[in-house]
């Protein structure tokens, strides 16, 4: 049987897609029942087993919900935003590797949607695109709360997203090369991940991960106590729902990129030879590890102050990815040959 | 199919640049701008300049563009007063005229590289065929054309400092 | 006034990561422990006869309510929330209540009620819930009120250990 390859590519888009909404929607109930386990309780048990279907529940409950515009907003931005903030973080997942070469039925398939040449520079391109929905909306919402909301973003997110390109531009210049695919094959065995030749770049780009997506102890976009609810204070049903989405995808993404980048994408420590499946299940492990982070830290970490946060980012990080590239540089250019 | 394409980016882009000029608001402009912006990467994609495209994204729309965005919620614009009138005082002094000779020198120092006929021969066999190469990117733009590439660069480097002088000064003024 | 003199950080603190180490290994410990939650509405809170719920009017052991509608509640009542309209009965007491309503919604569960009552007919049950989707049908009547005795057993020994442990003081 031969199926042609415009339906495997819809399969691919379908699969992975839906992995990463499910992954979204799955990560808003584990955020609550993480919680819930580090404070001793139990968290949402009650819609389904273990509370399996409550994103079910609040996705229903979110659409049947009103839709509030307030007073003397910009209606069509405030309309755009939360798609703006969605949509790029569900693009990007395109150009990551979820795994090796699946062969189904003798057929070889790459498991990823799009192998593009410069998947790295289009997932950065895109991933900093989702800013655009926070500024938007938290401008667009006519309140204070929103607009200092998404200035905070903006300036985090632009201080930052200089510290994530400098330290994967790091692991670019050791691989060579730009596409994804090629530097998670690169790392085939446990020896060649690229956590033993850049482990500063990797904490770095641990931490940036949650400046990045507006997450604790970096979440002043949101900053319960002093904005009421940020860039999202005045956003309702749906349209609330999606800026959640997007987060979550965010996180999915960037914990993914961390895995493909540093921790050899699909493969497996000690079984070079694994088959495709493990490979797929080994790569979830470690997207699903850096998840976990994201949820632990949370919920064990006070929020840092504002002015911490860009000293931190400017005076710390930047040198410090900085510094990386060079002697990185350095290295390929006088040591490796 | 591509030639349509074309044509409609361009109308899109074309449509985005006239936004900017006639928006009423200043974030309807960054957001025209954003819109030609997405055009023209779009072009560069259907010309085959992958890496072009990307850039064009990463840097303008995803950092300069925020950045725009950034300083228009700052400072709140709404109608174009004479709040910005920049003070002629930092330019008088002799060093400021030294600093715009050296800047402009810089200028035009990284022009006549470009143009000079001194610049080293193309590899052999004329002009890469993968133009969209990163490698060969690189290549050209740290080999080649590497004069012009450092200027250009001190050139911006330049003009930021100036830009943070301007603005230091008028803060000053304000103060007192 | 105090100054408070800051402390001198090492440098393992200042690099702030091992201490973020710590902080999430302490998170991460409290994972595996037994939850506290109390699944409210299967486990219920538990109750004994100090916990003063909603008034209930006791039926004795003869299927008869003890109340003889004195009123005394019904004055004792900060909150207003009971009603009495007297009437007669063939039995010995000759009275009984007619329209006994307690407004649960007034309710303040003082209990006061049962402090005032000369003929221990009125004591507060063990009982807590309360939830209707009407005001009126939180006004609780006399069918509603009634509990047998023996329902209401500890908290009216209870009541006369009590009562008879301050009585003994002024002879």
């Amino acid at each position: 049987m031969d199926v042609p390859q415009p339906l495997i590519w819809i399969a691919k888009i379908v699969v992975i897609f839906g992995g990463l909404v499910g992954t979204a929607a799955l990560m808003s109930l584990a955020e609550r029942k993480v919680s819930a386990w580090m404070q001793y309780r139990i968290g949402p048990n009650r819609v389904g087993p273990f509370g399996l279907l409550q994103p079910l529940a609040d996705g229903i409950k979110f659409i049947f919900k009103e839709e509030l515009i307030p007073a003397g907003a910009n209606k069509f931005m405030f309309r755009l935003a939360p798609a703006l903030s969605a949509a790029p973080a569900m693009l990007t997942m395109a150009v990551i590797p979820i795994g090796g070469t699946a062969v189904i039925a003798g057929r070889e398939i790459p498991l990823s949607i799009a192998d593009v040449d410069i998947g790295v520079l289009f997932l950065l391109a895109f991933s900093g695109l989702s800013i655009y929905g926070v500024i938007l909306g938290g401008w667009a919402s006519n309140s204070k709360y929103s607009l200092l909301g998404g200035l905070r973003a903006s300036a985090q997110m632009i201080s930052y997203e200089l510290t994530l390109i400098l330290t994967i531009l790091a692991v670019v210049a050791l691989e060579g090369t730009l596409n994804l695919r090629a530097i998670s094959e690169n790392q085939a065995s446990i020896g060649q991940w690229n956590i033993w030749t850049q482990p500063l770049a990797f904490v770095l780009f641990t931490i940036t991960m949650f400046a990045e997506t507006n997450r604790h102890p970096f979440d002043f976009a949101e900053c319960e106590p002093e904005l009421v609810g940020g860039f999202h204070t005045e956003y309702s049903a749906m349209r609330f729902a999606l800026y959640f989405l997007g987060e979550y995808c965010a996180m999915t993404v960037l914990s993914c990129l961390n895995a493909t980048l540093f921790l050899g994408g699909p493969s497996v420590p000690f079984w070079p030879e694994a088959p495709w499946f493990i490979g797929v299940a080994a790569f979830c492990l470690k997207a699903g590890f850096f998840l976990f982070l994201f949820l632990w830290v949370r919920w064990s970490l006070p929020r840092m102050r504002f002015d911490q946060l860009m000293r931190l980012g400017w005076k710390v990080f930047l040198p410090l990815a900085l510094a990386n590239l060079l002697v990185t540089g350095a290295f390929i250019s006088f040591g490796a040959h | 199919m591509s030639e349509f394409l074309f044509y409609l980016l361009s109308v899109i882009a074309l449509v985005g640049g006239l936004g900017v000029i006639f928006s009423k608001s200043p974030m309807g402009s960054v957001l025209s701008l954003l819109l030609s912006f997405f055009a023209l990467a779009v072009v560069y994609l259907l010309a085959g300049f992958a890496f072009m495209a990307a850039v064009q994204i990463l840097v303008y729309a995803g950092a300069i563009m925020v950045l725009f965005l950034f300083v228009i919620m700052l400072l709140n614009l709404g109608g174009m007063g004479t709040r910005f009138e920049l003070s002629a005082a930092p330019l008088s002094s002799s060093r400021a005229k030294l600093a715009a000779v050296v800047a402009a020198g810089v200028g035009l120092a990284g022009l006549i590289a470009a143009q000079r006929a001194s610049l080293p021969a193309l590899p052999e066999g004329g002009a890469p065929e993968r133009i969209d190469d990163i490698q060969q990117i690189a290549i050209a733009l740290f080999g080649r054309y590497s004069l012009p590439f450092q200027a250009v660069s001190l050139l911006l480097l330049v003009t930021m400092v100036a830009v943070l002088v301007l603005a230091k000064r008028r803060g000053k003024e304000s103060a007192q | 006034m105090v100054i408070v003199q800051r402390k001198e950080l090492t440098f393992a603190e200042r690099l702030y990561l091992p201490e973020i180490f710590r902080g999430l290994s302490i998170t991460f410990s409290k994972f595996f422990e037994k939850p506290i939650t109390r699944q409210y509405p299967e486990e219920p809170l538990p109750t004994d006869e100090v916990t003063r719920g909603q008034p209930r009017l006791v039926v004795k052991d003869d299927g008869n309510i003890a109340c003889v509608s004195c009123g005394m509640c019904e004055i004792a009542c900060p909150a207003y929330a009971i009603t009495i309209d007297g009437g007669e009965t063939d039995r010995q007491i000759e009275r009984e209540p007619k329209r006994f309503e307690i407004d649960m919604l007034r309710c303040i569960l003082c209990g006061f009620c049962e402090e005032a009552c000369p003929k221990d007919a009125i004591f507060m049950s063990n009982e807590l819930e309360l939830a209707d989707t009407t005001r009126r049908g939180l006004v609780y009547d006399l069918e509603k009120l009634k509990r047998p005795k023996s329902a209401l057993q500890p908290r009216i020994d209870y009541v006369y250990r009590i009562n008879k442990r301050w009585r003994s003081k002024q002879p």
